[in-house]
């Protein structure tokens, strides 16, 4: 029963979050665009570029969606209201979006175009920029809250929410995320304007829309997974848990996606070198300041 | 047995995603059919075959990040469980780590001094 309503609850935020995005992007807020444009995207045509290597370019688009899923099935929306409640929750989120790198270069590598074989061996840069960033906050969350299970992730933010018990946890582990999602100004692999698309260079029609999709699910998943670990899930006054999940998860999806208009996009070299100069040193300093105040504060 | 209930969750929305996609593909083929025309299926590169062959060797510059990251990846996977049972441990966890990571972190510092925290 659980797992129908995140499901359903699922394919009404990717909706919203890509009535948010247009309008974030394009600066235009249209409640029916995305079904137009998703219906437009399915009477396309969808070639298949010649001389490609089929299987990944088919599976590409498929395996991310697959990530993008398993990631949201331990993103708790309420008390009880999770997929599947596994007790290494927070390790199986990092292991199944490592494979939105293996479905990238898959994408970028199946078509045999130039542009797109470019965009996916980038996307691997820069996954070795932000995968530290990503799993080194989330080792602090876990000092904390003693647990990797996400419920009691949450649970453990009853008094103080993470965002301000490790700030600079949250700081770090935003951003990364934010290169994960190919988000820009963090958005190397398509690039537009750059690559021509990147990976989605090649792709039209249905499996486009696939691809889309995925991408919009890993960015709920990355929404909701900052949620759980920092901003306090579903705990919040007045309103009911599920309220709060879905508004914070809205919230930080909405901010995530409207820094692309504010900022430039990042080299790849600067990308990697900001990552690991500046911030694994600063992850680092967030564990070592995380375990002491875990030892001498008891909450 | 209830984890195991779990995994055969995750399971079958695994599957569930592939049937999804396959209806996906379903629906846009009775939406209808494209005209076949040559030069149609070209990969992007303004309209004409690349000059040189597209699978070719990558320069992956960044090869120095990587060599650090494998290094980085490992800790993580004894950060995990030491993590988890950090509190219960107390301060001897803390020193514990604490002298892995600044062994590992004197590391990354030996290699932004050799010029590896570089595109190459």
């Amino acid at each position: 029963m659980s797992i129908l309503v995140v499901l359903l609850s699922l394919a009404a935020g990717a909706y919203a979050l890509a009535v948010i995005e247009r309008w974030a992007v394009h600066g235009h807020l249209s409640l029916t665009g995305p079904a137009w444009a998703a219906l437009a995207l399915l009477g396309r045509e969808s070639l298949l570029a010649r001389k490609s290597d089929r299987l990944f370019f088919e599976l590409g688009p498929v395996l991310l969606l697959v990530a993008g899923l398993m990631a949201v099935a331990v993103i708790p929306l309420a008390p009880g209201l999770i997929i599947t409640d596994l007790a290494t929750g927070a390790l199986f989120l990092n292991a199944a979006l490592a494979y939105v790198l293996v479905a990238l270069i898959m994408a970028g590598w199946g078509p045999n175009g130039a542009y797109a074989m470019i965009a996916g061996w980038r996307f691997l840069g820069q996954f070795i920029a932000y995968a530290m960033l990503i799993v080194m906050p989330i080792t602090a969350v876990a000092m904390r809250a003693e647990s990797l299970s996400t419920v009691e992730i949450v649970a453990s933010q009853e008094q103080l929410w993470n965002v301000l018990y490790q700030p600079m946890g949250f700081i770090l582990f935003v951003v990364a995320a934010m290169g994960l999602a190919w988000l820009p100004p963090l958005d190397l692999p398509d690039a537009t304007g750059e690559l021509a698309g990147g990976v989605e260079a090649e792709y039209t029609g249905v499996r486009l829309a696939v691809l889309r999709l995925a991408r919009m699910v890993i960015i709920l998943a990355l929404a909701g997974a900052t949620v759980t670990f920092y901003l306090g899930g579903w705990l919040g006054p007045w309103l009911p848990p599920w309220a709060w999940s879905a508004i914070k998860i809205l919230v930080v999806a909405a901010a995530m996606l409207s820094v692309g208009r504010y900022m430039p996009r990042i080299r790849e070299a600067r990308y990697l070198a900001l990552s690991w100069k500046l911030g694994i040193s600063l992850a680092l300093a967030n564990i070592f300041v995380v375990g002491v105040i875990a030892l001498v504060v008891p909450i | 047995m209830r984890e195991l209930s779990q995994y055969a969750i995750l399971f079958g929305l695994s599957v569930g995603v592939f049937g999804l996609v396959l209806s996906l593909y379903g629906l846009a083929r009775a939406i209808g059919r494209a005209r076949a025309e040559p030069g149609k299926d070209v990969p992007a590169t303004a309209g004409t075959l690349s000059r040189d062959p597209v699978w070719v060797r990558y320069h992956a510059r960044y090869a120095g990040y990587a060599l650090l990251f494998l290094a980085f990846d490992m800790e993580m996977a004894f950060m995990y469980p030491w993590a988890v049972v950090y509190r219960e441990e107390g301060l001897i966890a803390l020193l514990d780590m604490g002298v892995f990571l600044a062994i590992l972190f004197l590391g990354l510092l030996y290699g932004w001094s050799q010029g590896a925290l570089r595109r190459q």
